[in-house]
This record gives C-alpha cells, sequence and structure tokens, in this order.
C-alpha cells in the first residue's frame, strides 16, 4: 500500500519536506538492512576463516579424523560431532516428550486459569540464562544423580544434556501448543459427534493435525541444543571421545567435548595460534550450517500449517 | 472445544475414562516438572547464596513476626479486596528498587567512567549543538539538507574540535579548533559537582516530569510547581552535603532518579483515590525490617552468615573466598548494557518501523524486503557462540579494537539481540490498529509525520517491553564474551569503553572452575542469585509496562 502513496505525496508536498520524508525512508531502510549485512557478515567471517584453516589442513583429515587432540596437532572434528551428537539426543529424550505432553494439556486440558499460570512460568524456564543452568548442572544436578548411585564423573554427558532438555522445554511446549491450538474447532466437533473421547480426540484428532507444527518446534528446539554453549562449556568438562557403539552408556556417564565448547578451549587455549586457532571458523562453519538449514526447514514447516489452518 | 463428553453413551466406559484420566495427570505432570524442577534448583541457589541455617532461631522468630507475617496478612488483604490496592502495592514497592538499581548505574556511570565535570561539559556542548538547531529550524524551516550537516559538524566541533587542516592554516585561524567541551572543561570557575548534576540531570527530568504533571492534572500552575519542588528537592544537595555528610552528588542522583517517579506515581494514585490501601505495603516493609533490626540487636539474636552482602557487592573478586566480590564484573555488565542499548535500540526500531511502516510488498524491493524478514528470523536462531566468532574476526581482527573491551563486547551481544529487539518491535508496531494512520493521513500527514507522532507513542510501552526482555537476555549471554576475550576475572573496573572488563556471567564461569566449594557453594551460588535479581528486576518492570498499557 505504500509505493503509490509516497508518489502522490511527492507530488501534494511542498519540496523541503519531500526531501525529509526521503531522508527518513532511506535511514530507515538502512536499519533495516543492517540484518543482511550481519549475515553476510557471519558467512563471509566464517567462510573466509574456514578456506583459510583448509589451506593449511586436509578437510578430509578434519571431517574423518577421530581424534581430537590440539597440542598435538590431531584435529578430527568426529569426537567433537559425537559429543554433540550425544548432548542433542539426549535433551531430545527429555525435552521432547516432556514438552509434547505439556503442550497438549495446555491446549487440551488446562482451564484458563490454569493456563494463566503454567505458560508465563514455562516462560520464565526460557528467561534464565544458559551459564546459569550449567552452574546448576555441575553443582547440584550431578552429586544428585550420583547419591541415586550413578557412576559419575564431576563433569559428564548427562546432567548437562538434562538441563539443555530443560532449557528447551518452554520451546517445544508454546510451539507445539500454537500449532494445537491453531487446529480448528470443528475438527474437534467432528471426533466427538463420533463418540470419542477427549483422550481419543486429543491423541487421534488434535495432535495429528498439528503434527506439522510439533515436528517444527521439535527441529527448532534441536537446533537450539546443537548450538548450546554455556551448559555443556561449565558441565560436561573437555576430553573428546568418539561414541562407543558396544558401550554407548558409559560415554553418557563420562565427561565429553561438544564443537560449542570445543570452541570456548580454542579461544581459552594459551598457545592456539594458527592453524589450531583456525580451526574455530571450520567448527563455526559447521555449527553455522547445521542450525542455519534446521531453522530454515522448521520455518518453512510452520509456515505450511498456519497456511493450512488460517 | 470444550464439549463436555457427558455420559450419552452410557456408563460402561470405565476403562477409556481410566485411560483419559491418566493421560490427562500425565500432561499435567509434564508441565509441571520441568517448572518445579526449576523451581527447586532456584531454591537450592538462594539458600547458598544467604544460609540463613546459619542465624539463630530467634532472629528467624523476630522477622517472622516483624516484617513476614505482616507483610502476608496484607498480601492476602490486597488479594482478597480490590484490585488495584494490590498493584498500586506492587508498584509502590518495585518503583524505588528500579530507581534505585537506575541511581547506582547512574552514579557507578559517574564513578568509573566519567567524572562529573567531563559529563557536565559534554552535556553542555551537546545542549549548545541543541540550541544551535533549533534556531536553524526556526530560521530557515525549508533547509532540511543543510540541517542535517550542521548538526553532524555541530557535534563534531562541538564535542571533538577540528583537527590543523591545510584551510585553516591559510585562513589564518589557529591550528587547531578547540571544542566547546574542552573550553568548559578548562574554565577556572566550575560550579559545585552536585549542582552540575542538577544542572544536566535534575532540569531535564523536572521538566519532563512538570509536562507530565501539566498535561494529567489539565493545569500548567501545577506542572510548573512540581518541576519546581524537584528542583528545590535536588538543591538541597549541596546543603546536605555541608551539613549532614551525606554526599551530595549521590542525594541529587537518588532524588531525581528514585523520588520523581515514586513521587509523581503516588500524586496520581491519591488524586485518583484508587487502591491508596496499596501504599501501606512499602511502608509495612520498611517498618518491619526497621523493628526487626532493632528488636535482634536489642536482644542479641546473630544474623546468618550471607554470601550475597553489601562488601560482596562491593568489592573485587579474589582467591580467598571470604573477600571475593563481583563489583568490576557488575560495573562491566551495565556498562555492555549501555552499549548495547545505545546500538540495538536506534538501529532495532528503525528496522521495525521500515518494515512495518513502510515496506512495499511488492517489486524488486517488496522481494527484498521479504528477504529480510525471512533473514531475521533467521538469524534469531543462529548459535550465540558464532556471533561470537563474528565479534572475534569483524571487530578484533578486521577493526583491530582492543580485544575484551567494553565496546568489543558491548557490539558483539548488541548484534546477538539485534534480531530479537526487531521482531518484538514489529509486534508492537502490528498492534496499532490501522485506523489510527487512516485518520492521520485523511489529516493531511505525511508517512513519516504518521509514524513519528501516531504510531510511534501508541506504540511505545510495546516496543519498552520487547526491549527490556531483549536487554534481559543480553546480560545473561556468555558464549560471545567468552569469544571476544572478555576477561576471565578483573581486579578493576573499567574506566572508559576501549579498556579490558569482565561482566557478572563471565566472572560466574570463571568462578565455576574453583576447586574450592567454598566458591561453588557460596561466592559462585551469590554470584548467580545477583544475576537473577536484575533480571527478575527487568521482567518485572518489562510486565508492568505490558499490563499497564494493554489495560488502556
Amino acid at each position: 500500500m505504500s509505493a503509490d502513496t509516497s508518489t502522490t505525496e511527492a507530488i501534494t508536498s511542498p519540496p523541503e519536506q519531500a526531501t525529509r520524508e526521503r531522508l527518513y525512508r532511506y535511514a530507515l531502510f538502512a536499519c533495516a538492512a543492517v540484518s543482511i549485512l550481519v549475515t553476510l557478515g557471519i558467512v563471509l567471517v566464517l567462510g573466509y576463516g574456514a578456506i583459510d584453516f583448509f589451506q593449511q589442513y586436509d578437510p578430509v583429515a578434519f571431517y574423518t579424523g577421530t581424534e581430537w587432540i590440539i597440542n598435538r596437532d590431531k584435529l578430527g572434528v568426529l569426537p567433537l560431532l559425537s559429543g554433540t551428537v550425544l548432548v542433542t539426543v539426549l535433551s531430545a529424550m527429555v525435552a521432547l516428550p516432556i514438552g509434547l505432553a505439556a503442550a497438549t494439556y495446555l491446549s487440551e486440558y488446562a482451564s484458563e486459569r490454569a493456563r494463566s499460570v503454567l505458560k508465563p512460568a514455562l516462560e520464565i524456564l526460557a528467561g534464565i540464562p544458559t551459564v546459569v543452568y550449567g552452574y546448576f548442572a555441575l553443582v547440584y544436578v550431578t552429586p544428585f544423580l550420583q547419591a541415586l548411585g550413578l557412576p559419575l564423573g564431576t563433569f559428564n554427558v548427562l546432567g548437562a544434556s538434562i538441563m539443555v532438555g530443560i532449557m528447551i522445554l518452554p520451546m517445544v511446549s508454546s510451539l507445539s501448543e500454537d500449532a494445537m491450538s491453531s487446529v480448528p474447532d470443528s475438527l474437534r466437533q467432528a471426533g466427538y459427534g463420533m463418540g470419542a473421547t477427549k483422550f481419543e480426540v486429543s491423541t487421534g484428532v488434535v495432535i495429528p493435525a498439528a503434527v506439522s507444527g510439533i515436528f517444527s518446534s521439535f527441529i527448532l528446539a534441536l537446533s537450539r541444543a546443537i548450538g548450546e554453549t554455556m551448559i555443556v562449556a561449565v558441565a560436561m568438562g573437555q576430553s573428546p571421545q568418539l561414541i562407543s557403539v558396544a558401550d554407548p552408556l558409559s560415554n553418557v556417564f563420562e565427561s565429553n567435548l561438544p564443537m560449542t565448547s570445543a570452541m570456548v578451549q580454542l579461544v581459552q587455549a594459551e598457545n592456539a595460534g594458527g592453524v589450531i586457532y583456525q580451526s574455530m571458523f571450520a567448527i563455526g562453519l559447521t555449527l553455522f550450517v547445521v542450525t542455519f538449514l534446521m531453522n530454515l526447514a522448521s520455518n518453512r514447516i510452520a509456515a505450511h500449517y498456519r497456511e493450512e489452518y488460517e | 472445544m470444550a464439549v463436555d463428553e457427558g455420559s450419552w453413551y452410557g456408563q460402561d466406559s470405565g476403562v477409556s475414562q481410566v485411560r483419559g484420566q491418566l493421560f490427562e495427570a500425565i500432561c499435567l505432570l509434564a508441565t509441571s516438572v520441568g517448572i518445579v524442577s526449576v523451581l527447586i534448583l532456584l531454591l537450592y541457589v538462594t539458600l547458598d547464596a544467604f544460609e540463613p541455617l546459619t542465624a539463630d532461631p530467634g532472629w528467624h522468630l523476630v522477622f517472622l513476626l516483624t516484617l513476614v507475617l505482616p507483610a502476608t496478612l496484607l498480601a492476602i488483604y490486597y488479594y482478597r479486596s480490590s484490585d488495584p490496592a494490590g498493584e498500586v502495592a506492587y508498584v509502590t514497592t518495585g518503583l524505588p528498587i528500579v530507581g534505585l538499581l537506575l541511581s547506582g548505574g547512574v552514579l557507578v556511570v559517574f564513578a568509573e567512567l566519567l567524572a562529573i565535570k567531563e559529563w557536565f561539559a559534554l552535556a553542555l556542548s551537546l545542549g549548545a549543538v541543541g540550541v544551535v538547531w533549533y534556531a536553524h529550524k526556526r530560521g530557515r524551516p525549508s533547509a532540511v539538507l543543510e540541517r542535517f550537516g550542521i548538526l553532524i559538524l555541530g557535534t563534531a566541533v562541538s564535542v571533538f574540535g577540528l583537527p590543523p587542516t591545510a584551510l585553516a592554516r591559510v585562513a589564518g585561524l589557529p591550528k587547531r579548533i578547540v571544542s566547546l567541551r574542552e573550553l568548559v572543561l578548562e574554565l577556572p570557575y566550575l560550579p559545585l559537582s552536585s549542582l552540575q548534576v542538577v544542572a544536566t540531570l535534575t532540569l531535564p527530568v523536572a521538566a519532563l516530569a512538570g509536562l507530565f504533571v501539566a498535561r494529567r492534572r489539565a493545569s500548567r500552575r501545577d506542572g510548573v510547581v512540581a518541576a519546581a519542588l524537584i528542583v528545590t528537592g535536588a538543591l538541597f544537595g549541596p546543603v546536605i552535603d555541608a551539613v549532614v555528610g551525606i554526599n551530595g552528588e549521590v542525594w541529587v542522583v537518588l532524588v531525581t532518579m528514585t523520588a520523581v517517579p515514586v513521587a509523581v506515581y503516588i500524586e496520581g494514585v491519591v488524586r485518583r483515590k484508587e487502591g491508596v490501601a496499596g501504599l501501606a505495603f512499602p511502608l509495612v516493609l520498611v517498618g518491619g525490617v526497621a523493628v526487626g533490626t532493632v528488636l535482634v540487636n536489642a536482644l542479641g539474636f546473630a544474623g546468618p552468615d550471607v554470601w550475597l552482602d553489601w562488601s560482596y557487592l562491593t568489592s573485587a573478586p579474589s582467591t580467598t573466598p571470604e573477600e571475593a566480590g563481583i563489583y568490576p564484573a557488575l560495573v562491566g555488565s551495565v556498562m555492555l548494557l549501555l552499549v548495547i542499548v545505545a546500538m540495538t535500540f536506534p538501529v532495532g526500531v528503525g528496522a521495525a518501523i521500515y518494515l512495518e511502516e513502510y515496506a512495499p510488498s511488492n517489486g524488486l524491493v517488496g522481494k527484498f524486503v521479504t528477504l529480510i524478514e525471512i533473514n531475521i528470523a533467521n538469524l534469531a536462531g543462529v548459535p550465540s557462540v558464532v556471533y561470537g566468532l563474528l565479534g572475534l574476526a569483524l571487530f578484533i581482527n578486521f577493526v583491530h579494537l582492543p580485544s575484551g573491551s567494553v565496546i568489543v563486547g558491548g557490539l558483539t551481544v548488541g548484534l546477538l539481540i539485534l534480531p530479537i529487539i526487531i521482531i518484538s518491535a514489529q509486534e508492537a508496531l502490528e498492534a496499532v490498529p490501522d485506523s489510527m494512520r487512516q485518520a492521520s493521513y485523511g489529516m493531511g500527514a505525511t508517512r513519516w509525520q504518521t509514524t513519528r507522532n501516531v504510531v510511534l507513542p501508541e506504540a511505545l510501552p510495546g516496543i519498552m517491553t520487547g526491549t527490556i526482555l531483549g536487554l534481559g537476555r543480553a546480560i545473561g549471554e556468555t558464549a560471545p564474551l567468552l569469544l571476544v576475550g572478555i576477561a576471565a576475572s578483573v581486579g578493576l573496573a573499567p574506566a572508559g569503553f576501549l579498556d579490558l572488563t569482565g561482566a557478572m556471567p563471565r566472572q560466574i564461569f570463571t568462578w565455576a572452575f574453583e576447586p574450592k566449594p567454598e566458591f561453588r557453594y557460596g561466592v559462585l551460588a551469590a554470584g548467580v542469585v545477583t544475576l537473577l535479581a536484575v533480571l527478575l528486576v527487568m521482567n518485572a518492570t518489562a510486565i508492568v509496562i505490558r499490563n499497564k498499557y494493554q489495560r488502556e
């Protein structure tokens, strides 16, 4: 509605006013364009740094190497990837079922009053700084799990993953609830008309109808878990390990080094110059590409379900 | 959706009812499990920070009777009686806290960053530019571009001065044109520093408050009286400094930042006669603390051995847990926030205005705008550690700003929360009804006039709410700070924007690896509680603004 009105303004208003209007328009446009510059900056910085790194270090060796020992210049990313996968899978096991059940409760069962208390309370979980979650994992959760008899080290995957799961929980619950609430009531009425109970309508009608929105929230939450840095940097320690296929449970109880905390380790390492320093950008690029694609996919799927029902 | 699945199909479906109830119970459990576990963790960390069990039982009993019991009874009374009293109690208790935090921030800036003298000179020179700008607007209203040039050049001359140029030498001018700011600093006589604060801080606040009161009471005289009262109150500062020994500058800042908003709010409550009972709540709190303290001292009950006390907030980190404090990191966080606000607020709101008010939906520009919107949504999901890499490569390796400085940390975190600010500002602008815009256009206003005079004032509370929530996110962000080299632990607060700085979350990260248990369960817990308390105050402020705005 804007392009045509601005030309009429230019014709009818005095010239200095038109100059001023144009000035403001350009200034505001520049503000909006900053976000594009930020993306370009990220891509350029990561791409340039990564190219620099791969000129000094064989990309094949980087992506297939099974050892990460920076003091001996062994930079294989697979142990870091396996650390990230461990955290993501474990935190998903915490957050996805709980988040989906919470969304079902909030959307289908909760009274107006219960919702008005529970929803903001869940949002508080998203507002707590992640370094605080890391502290919780290290100082309270791990000793608690040890007291339960689990053979955990001081720094371990399990405690950190539980906290990452709690951190991404509100994202799953609120986005899934949005998707479920936007399922039209007529579908529910039809279900009740067929004699279905509320349980059958919730699980058999609403959740399948909202599945694309739920799926999109899952992807977004997983992408958050992959990019989460502080919880793992505080509570998971710094010893990179490949998942042992024979006994993956042992990895869960021990320390590990996912990609994000590897970057923290690299930037803090005192003798890190040259190729080791540059490897940070290759890891960053990998992380950025993976999370960016996941976010893009999630937004696409979410846009799809919005189109379907609105 | 709430169709009652009554019993018309018979009572014999008992099995399915059990299943349904079980499902509902499981879902409720799932909703509460995250909340409850985090609440328990928060309880633990608070207990560790304050260690209430180290106090005498008598101490607890005294404060239970003087503080907790009356406050609880009053809260129950508010809850049961009329609605406004509870809100008044909430705001009159919270407003002084927010005001004190702001005053503390201003005093910290004066103490660490910008001596009052320098602030005075800066404010005067900026004011001079404002006067020139206004005079030009009056004299030559049509020369918009010229005025824009004068604004930029005038600021440059008046704040920084001009470097020696060939042109100046030819014209026979002195080598370097000294800035107005430096001239003020070199004046042989400057007024008392508390008077400088009155002139540069209290006067504008008094003018604003006066305008506000004048508009609300529809009386010019009342506005003038209010402004005069504020200035008089502040002018007591130098007197008190001489007589009682309270620092005059502290008094002036407290009056301006804390007493003025509280007084304006209370005046409104009393005048409307709505919820006046709520004013009792802060009095009961303060009275309870005072009576309790006197009693405890008289009876000789020892208080708890708290980690989070005044000396913790005002001393530097140390390797001895008992002496460790968070002051330099706290100041660092305040200064980072200053940079973040200065950067993200104008750019973020500007971008949101463009996207909501100006952006065309078709044509080449329209496609670009769609790209921008998708891009902003995606930027909000980029891991924070990647922003740290961006800041490291861009600001430190490319622009060569000092590693770990306030400006680098602030800009990096600013880029991170920019998409959040844009999205929330867009939501606030979207909520302004279109009929208001149409009415303004119908009066012949241009797009910018409509935006500035109609849309922005209407959307401002929403924008403020979103910005404060975004800043809450920024203050806890740690990963980017790690990557741009913010100091693990600093003994001195930064004195300028290019100085090395610490930050609260960074300090917490450092302490997490101290092997001594006193650090893990004491110092660290106190740091976490400090960070969370700042966050809590920020979020509560945002929620109050949002509630007030939604009602009107």
